[in-house]
């Protein structure tokens, strides 16, 4: 089993083909992703940004390629790859609940069929972290009965319950009421502020700016150009990167 | 309108009084009922299992062709066994099925109602396997992919995750196949078992009177229907209530 001492996450040209590599949703990517770093990832639609992230949990087989995580490659098939999940939180555009389950349920599902906590200790930890989103009330409800912006939270509060080391977020934020952007922003920024590893791709420029250690923009499965959010937004150099912003800002 | 009522009642007495010949309406409803419930059951069971194979592999093909090893290579041929599997049992009549049962395969076996029940679980098992399918495969991928981005494995996510959702989704139409079996099973008579249906022929041979035995049995069938119907019905209810 090789070993990589080096980043929370490590990616070594990873790839990702379709269609007998007709379409390369990802071509070659490098990246090091250290603890307590909140990379946020924009691109054109197609640039291959939801591949990548879902790749790094493995819900995508990549082509080839290798992927570390903590250390341990995971695309070797020798790894337990159940395992890593459990370190590392999804949350997705369509938030994703269970819709036969309580918000308690959806909630404690994993980490009582794990046994990381008995079924006390899991829903009295479901209780602080719903609380810490503002939705203790809401602990026995059906995701049905909840807003948007509230699935989201409650969908975060479930990827949190597992401790994960990274949260993974693919556009959280596109699928929502513009009125309910803000609240779910507002729990990812508090978890960035407590130093949450986080790979986010999204088009909320503000969080970008604000709460970001690192900016990717990808095109065609590649890497293009990366900077502190700062520098990559007001001064890019990649001409395609110019086009995008021109396009979106 | 004395008249009419007096003859009513002479045919009645006569197909079902006389010599108790009730008794092969009662013994008739209890093998219907013992035949339909057990092929139930073992359809059931087939089913859940075939549905599993398949989906399972349609599912992770694409994670399997990358992998091999042997585990996936038997996985495979399970998949084509189950494939034959329903082709055959879809593509010939139920009556055919079951006169091979008990003809070629069970040709030792004395008593028909367990080679009938074999024949209709086998043969229930194949549509109640594409009716969890389709309901496995109706459930948005979303819900699988959070759960295995949970940790949990594809044993665990199917059976907390996706079974319970799919139960729900395909009661109606596992109600209408429980139904179909119901009524499938009066062919139980080529066999040479008393169900419900033989036992109704049974009287005619001896009375030579038809309309009224038929009606009953009709009615009879209506009214196991209807029960089997309502029972869903409630089961349904209770599910739908468990989600609001
Ligand atoms: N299952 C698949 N089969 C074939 N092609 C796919 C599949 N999934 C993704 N692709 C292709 O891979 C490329 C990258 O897709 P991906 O979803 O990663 O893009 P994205 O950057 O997330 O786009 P968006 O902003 O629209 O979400 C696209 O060209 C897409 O059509
Ligand atoms: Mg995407």
């Amino acid at each position: 089993m090789s070993v990589n001492t080096k980043g929370l996450i490590v990616t070594e040209d990873l790839k990702k083909y379709y269609r007998n590599g007709e379409i390369k949703a990802l071509d070659g990517i490098n990246i090091e992703i250290d603890k307590g770093e909140v990379v946020v990832i924009v691109g054109p639609s197609g640039s291959g940004k939801s591949t990548f992230l879902r790749s790094l949990n493995l819900l995508e087989i990549p082509t080839s390629g290798k992927i570390f995580f903590e250390g341990v490659d995971i695309t070797d098939p020798k790894t337990d790859i159940n395992m890593h999940r459990r370190k590392m939180g999804m949350v997705f555009q369509h938030f994703n609940l269970f819709p036969h389950l309580s918000v308690m349920g959806n909630i404690t599902l994993a980490p009582i069929k794990h046994k990381i906590q008995s079924k006390d200790e899991a829903r009295e930890n479901a209780l602080r972290l719903l609380k810490r989103v503002g939705l203790l009330e809401k602990a026995e409800a059906y995701p049905s009965q909840l807003s948007g912006g509230q699935r989201q939270r409650i969908a975060i509060v479930r990827a949190l319950a597992m401790n994960p080391d990274v949260m993974l977020f693919d556009e959280p934020t596109s699928a929502l009421d513009p009125e309910m952007v803000g609240e779910v922003l507002e729990v990812m920024k508090e978890l960035a502020h407590e130093g949450m590893t986080m790979a986010v791709v999204t088009h909320e420029m503000g969080f970008a700016r604000e709460v970001a250690t690192r900016a990717i923009f990808m095109d065609e499965g590649r890497i293009l150009e990366q900077n502190t959010p700062q520098e990559l937004f007001s001064n890019p150099q990649h001409p395609r990167l110019k086009d995008f912003l021109s396009k979106v800002l | 309108m004395g008249q009419f009522f007096e003859n009513l009642k002479d045919t009645f007495v006569l197909n079902f009084i006389q010599e108790d010949r009730w008794k092969f309406v009662t013994e008739g409803i209890k093998t219907t009922l013992i035949v339909t419930l057990c092929a139930i059951v073992i359809g059931v069971i087939i089913g859940i299992i075939v549905a599993s194979v398949r989906s399972t592999y349609e599912k992770n093909k694409e994670e399997y062709a990358k992998r091999g090893g042997f585990g996936v290579f038997l996985l495979k041929v399970v998949n084509g066994i189950c494939k034959v599997y329903l082709t055959v049992i879809r593509g010939t009549p139920m009556v055919v099925q079951l006169l091979i049962m008990y003809y070629v395969v069970f040709v030792s076996a004395k008593n028909g109602v367990p080679v009938a029940i074999a024949a209709f679980g086998i043969n229930s098992g194949a549509y109640v396997a594409e009716i969890f399918r389709g309901g496995i495969m109706s459930i948005d991928h979303g819900q699988f992919e959070a759960g295995r981005s949970l940790g949990l494995n594809y044993f665990q996510t199917m059976v907390h995750i996706i079974i319970p959702q799919v139960i729900k989704n395909v009661l109606p139409a596992l109600c209408n196949e429980f139904i179909a079996l119901l009524k499938e099973t009066s062919v139980c008579g080529y066999i040479a078992i008393q169900d419900l249906t033989k036992g109704i022929y049974i009287i005619i041979g001896r009375t030579y009177s038809y309309y009224m035995p038929l009606l009953v049995l009709a009615a009879i069938y209506l009214i196991m229907v209807m029960l089997l119907t309502w029972l869903v019905g409630k089961l349904e209810r209770r599910l739908r209530s468990s989600e609001r």
